[in-house]
């Protein structure tokens, strides 16, 4: 089946089984590998992406659930060369360390991060509960994330 | 693991309630299989779960319907709110009508998996599914919601107390879908109690969890009487229960007259426990009991 998607931005055409996983369909047809796979059972969030701006577990979502529909995933939030605040701002903390459980750590928390302002604590837990990670023991990823939501204020702030 | 089943299955993506009505009617008079596909959070899962089917069984249709616009929404009806049935649980606890009006609803939403599973999860398909743990349900429960059943052959109305028929069983026909629930909502600032006791606060199935509302006449003072009780709790018996016991006893009488020891005895008799992964039988008695005297201590409370 033919499905046509906006995928960090630009509109792919892929050729794929409807009811493939999103995440296959991310990582091997169109190559894009950031996102992972942990359990595959909507667990573990490894595998998060956001569609329409809501974060979701690619692995749970058929291809042709999201046909017109948009897809970040974590190539779209920066690049290598040039890392987003929040990318900075969790690898400084030492919000990052085996890097398995990270890009849908980062998808979460940028779709956090994308209604404004400085999230507390528990609220940071509470977007990124769907993420587990096994080494950092989530403080350092919370204090990156809540690093993050600053600068973008200020930023926000210096633009306006 | 069977995921290569998964892409080999057959699908179809229909237009309209309508559609989908009679793709599920013409199938279902040829005995053929459809999984009507919501948000996937239970569907998919099975699979992953799933022994690798037999190389020449049929795979059933997979018929998406999580973009049907006559499936979504929530809206005043009379004295109810009717809420299409592939609400997800993000939408809920979003919704301003929800959250003023039934706040118990939204709570429970807020405490289903994470907000990845929030945002795909709908109430069909977590009331369809039936898990004995399934949130939604145990909220509507409570609530004494009343699903909309649709076919070609028009609608039904089953009270959610008569859907369920056994572990994961239903009365949905081969033929019908879940359309919406309608539920009366309780009385601005009614009282009510949303407690899902687990190993975890988010992403967790519950060991034991309650839902309740009360609506209560504090005109007679110390005479003070319920007027109306729904109860719901998940994980205490192959399906989630409505209590029954607890809910004749608690509307016969003045609350000042119910004690504990006849609160626990109705709880206990509306469960079932078992010991499983999660927890153990005496543990979930022991919790559900706890939870329900809970709530009543809170409706004795002088508010
Ligand atoms: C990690 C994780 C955590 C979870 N946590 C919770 C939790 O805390 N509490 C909880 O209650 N559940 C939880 N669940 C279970 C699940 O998310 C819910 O039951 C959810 O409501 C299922 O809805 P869905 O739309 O994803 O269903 P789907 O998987 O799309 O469908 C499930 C079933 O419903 C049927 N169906 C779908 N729509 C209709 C319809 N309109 N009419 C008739 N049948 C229909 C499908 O054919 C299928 O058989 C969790 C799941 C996961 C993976
Ligand atoms: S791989 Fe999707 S949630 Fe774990
Ligand atoms: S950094 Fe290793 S799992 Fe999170």
């Amino acid at each position: 089946m033919r499905i046509v998607l906006t995928v960090n931005g630009a509109v792919r055409e892929v050729d794929v089984a409807p009811v493939a996983r999103l995440l296959d369909v991310i990582r091997e047809t169109l190559g894009l590998t950031g996102t992972k796979e942990g359990c595959g059972e909507g667990e573990c969030g490894a595998c998060t992406v956001l569609l329409d701006g809501t974060p979701v577990n690619s692995c749970l979502v058929a291809a042709a659930q999201c046909a017109g529909r948009s897809v970040v995933t974590v190539e779209g939030l920066g690049s290598a060369e040039r890392l987003s605040a929040l990318q900075e701002e969790l690898v400084s903390h030492g919000g990052a360390q085996c890097g398995i459980c990270t890009p849908g750590v980062l998808v979460s928390a940028a779709a956090l991060l994308s209604r404004g302002g400085v999230p507390t604590d528990a609220e940071v837990r509470e977007a990124l509960a769907g993420n587990i990670c096994r080494c950092t023991g989530y403080q350092k990823i919370v204090d990156g994330v809540r690093a993050a939501a600053v600068r973008n204020a200020a930023a926000a702030r210096g633009a306006s | 693991m069977s995921l290569h089943a998964l892409a080999d299955h057959p699908f179809a993506a229909p237009r309209s309630l309508a559609e989908a009505c009679a793709l599920l009617a013409e199938r279902a008079a040829r005995g053929e299989r459809t999984v009507l596909l919501a948000g996937g959070t239970d569907w998919i899962v099975e699979q992953h779960l799933a022994p690798a089917p037999a190389a020449d069984a049929p795979l059933p249709l997979v018929a998406d319907v999580s973009r049907l616009a006559e499936l979504r929404g929530v809206a005043e009806r009379g004295d109810a709110i009717r809420i299409g049935a592939g609400t997800t649980f993000l939408e809920l606890r979003r919704d301003p009508l929800v959250t003023a009006r039934l706040p118990l609803l939204a709570a429970a939403a807020r405490d289903v998996g994470a907000i990845q599973i929030q945002a795909r999860g709908t109430l069909a398909g977590n009331l369809a599914t039936g898990s004995p743990a399934a949130d939604g349900v145990a909220a509507l429960g409570a609530l004494d919601a009343v699903l909309e059943l649709a076919s070609v052959r028009g609608t039904r109305r089953v009270p959610i107390a008569a859907f369920y028929t056994g572990y994961r069983r239903n009365v949905l026909l081969p033929d019908e879908l879940i359309a919406a629930v309608e539920v009366v909502p309780p009385a601005p600032g009614s009282p009510f109690a949303w407690r899902k006791v687990g190993t975890r606060q988010a992403q967790a199935i519950s060991k034991v969890a309650l839902a309740a509302v009360a609506e209560l006449d504090r005109s007679e003072g110390p005479g003070a009487r319920l007027t109306r009780l729904g109860l719901g709790m998940a994980s205490v018996a192959p399906t989630v229960v409505f209590l029954p016991e607890v809910r004749a006893l608690g509307l016969g009488r003045p609350l000042a007259s119910i004690d504990d020891e006849a609160l626990a005895a109705a709880t206990l008799a509306g469960i079932s426990p078992i010991d499983d992964v999660r927890s153990t039988a005496s543990y979930r008695r022991h919790v559900a009991v706890a939870l329900v005297r809970r709530f009543f201590e809170s409706l004795r409370a002088p508010s």
